[in-house]
């Protein structure tokens, strides 16, 4: 390497600042004008390579978490035993009682000749990073295109609705959580089938709050309510648990009222996550018999 | 050799960034590369440092849900600021280096936030507390680091604040009474 006075070094500077701030930016600029429709390679690659890094980091630190916790969950496993088995007994009634009304529906299912929705697989996958920034709450999976992964593929916990897939390279995948300003979903408040109280979820800004828009104003909305995905937006499947009403401020007939809910998924607790390798359905072809369809101008 | 040392140092930090958070949420509140930035801009090595800006803040950027740029962007400027500082102020000190760590970290969130905003994407974390808890987390962490660094670079330590502080020539004063008797 060639040896630089301390003179050159100085007068040098300046100008590599502006050489390497006008990189950045142009960087900045081609990855904000086409994150959506185009992933980055550098990003793949860098996420092939951040695996060898995450998943190590993660098994390590996970074992080290669950000895210690073991050591602690020694001192109350007998008084919790004896409430899991009071629980499970309580839980062997309940599922029975389901799997009676499961073969009744499948029965009143026939009897209407109502044709049975396509099943999609779940995968299961570990939480091996987060997002290194703290302005955003990405978070990296373990499981990548080679599983089958696709982009926009919604993510679960037991809890309900974790986000979606954003980026995806062949070893991990990128998620982006459902309390990002920039991730919205149709979703309805109750069953689809059973009511009409449809808006838009997205991020309010505060953790695991989210805020819904666009129900219409008429509506009544209470606190306690459940808030499931409308499939609407073709990215996730209906019926997938969003959150639970926390605050309503009403509207009027013509202003939409502002709702608040709670997330169901505890994000800031979650190891596991499952992926719903769902393919959304084609839209419809459009109508080429509307009045207004073979008008040349 | 410090060189080295210092690349190294900057590979564990980012390693270190894309890791901890997952162990524990706090941690991501310290900004592990940008203290190595700056300890390296500290070096008085002003293109080193810029480099080093660079690569740690798009390794950074690269996975995170933010603009491919946008933390190289702001580290870079950084480290040219650093370094034109401690070309003319006195830094050696590890007291006066924690209000550059801190104003180092205040700058960098002030100008990753803008960069962002600018070309339009939305940010999850609100603004003045992520500052607030970045600062004070970056600074802490920081102080700690380079009370490690140092002891590992001591023997540039003392290099530099000899270049600093060159010893003054003592010089003898003569008596003039024996000036006299001397003819």
């Amino acid at each position: 390497m060639v040896e630089r006075s301390q003179k050159e070094v100085w007068r040098l500077a300046p100008w590599l600042m502006i050489i390497l701030l006008l990189f950045n930016f142009v960087l900045m600029a081609f990855d904000a004008r086409e994150a959506r429709t185009q992933q980055r390679i550098i990003r793949v690659w860098t996420q092939t390579f951040a695996d060898f890094v995450q998943s190590p980091a993660t098994t390590v630190s996970s074992a080290v978490t669950s000895y210690f916790q073991s050591i602690s969950n020694l001192r109350s496993a007998q008084t919790e035993n004896d409430v899991l088995k009071q629980r499970v007994q309580e839980l062997e009634v309940e599922l029975q009682q389901k799997e009676d009304l499961t073969s009744e529906n499948a029965r009143l299912k026939s009897l209407l000749e109502l044709k049975e929705e396509a099943k999609y697989k779940i995968l299961p996958a570990q939480i091996i990073g987060r997002d290194p920034s703290v302005w955003f709450d990405t978070s990296i999976i373990n499981r990548g295109s080679l599983d089958g992964v696709k982009l926009n593929m919604p993510v679960v916990t037991k809890g309900g609705l974790v986000g979606r897939v954003a980026q995806v390279s062949p070893l991990t995948a990128q998620i982006d959580l459902i309390t990002n300003k920039m991730v919205r979903e149709g979703a309805v408040i109750g069953e689809l089938g059973s009511s009409n109280t449809l808006g838009v979820v997205s991020g309010a800004g505060k953790k695991e709050i989210l805020e819904m828009d666009y129900v219409p104003g008429g509506v009544e909305v209470k606190a306690g309510e459940t808030v499931y995905t409308s499939g609407q937006e073709g990215i996730y499947p209906p019926g997938l648990k969003i959150g639970e009403v926390i605050e309503v401020r009403s509207g009027s007939a013509t202003v939409s009222p502002q709702i608040f809910i709670k997330l169901s998924a505890n994000l800031s607790a979650m190891q596991e996550v499952a992926v719903l390798l769902y393919e959304p359905p084609l839209q419809p072809e459009f109508d080429k018999s509307l009045p207004n369809a073979g008008k040349k101008k | 050799m410090e060189q080295v040392k210092i690349t190294v140092a900057l590979i564990i930090a980012i390693l270190l960034q894309w890791t901890l958070r997952n162990i524990a949420e706090p941690f991501a509140y310290i900004d592990f590369p940008l203290i190595i930035v700056v300890y390296a801009a500290l070096g008085r090595n002003s293109i080193k440092a810029l480099f080093y800006g660079t690569f740690a803040g798009v390794a950074v950027d690269a996975l995170s849900g933010g603009l491919l740029g946008a933390n190289g962007f702001s580290k870079t400027l950084i480290a040219y600021m650093v370094s034109e500082l401690v070309r003319r102020v006195y830094l050696d000190n590890l007291l006066l280096r924690i209000p550059v760590i801190a104003g180092a970290c205040l700058l960098d969130d002030l100008v990753y936030y803008g960069m962002q905003r600018l070309l339009g994407q939305e940010l999850y974390a609100q603004f003045v507390p992520t500052v607030a808890y970045s600062l004070i987390g970056t600074t802490i962490a920081g102080t700690i680091i380079y009370l490690l660094l140092d002891s590992f670079f001591a023997e540039n330590t003392v290099k530099r604040k000899r270049e600093v502080f060159t010893p003054r020539r003592q010089t003898r004063r003569r008596n003039p009474i024996r000036l006299g008797n001397r003819r």
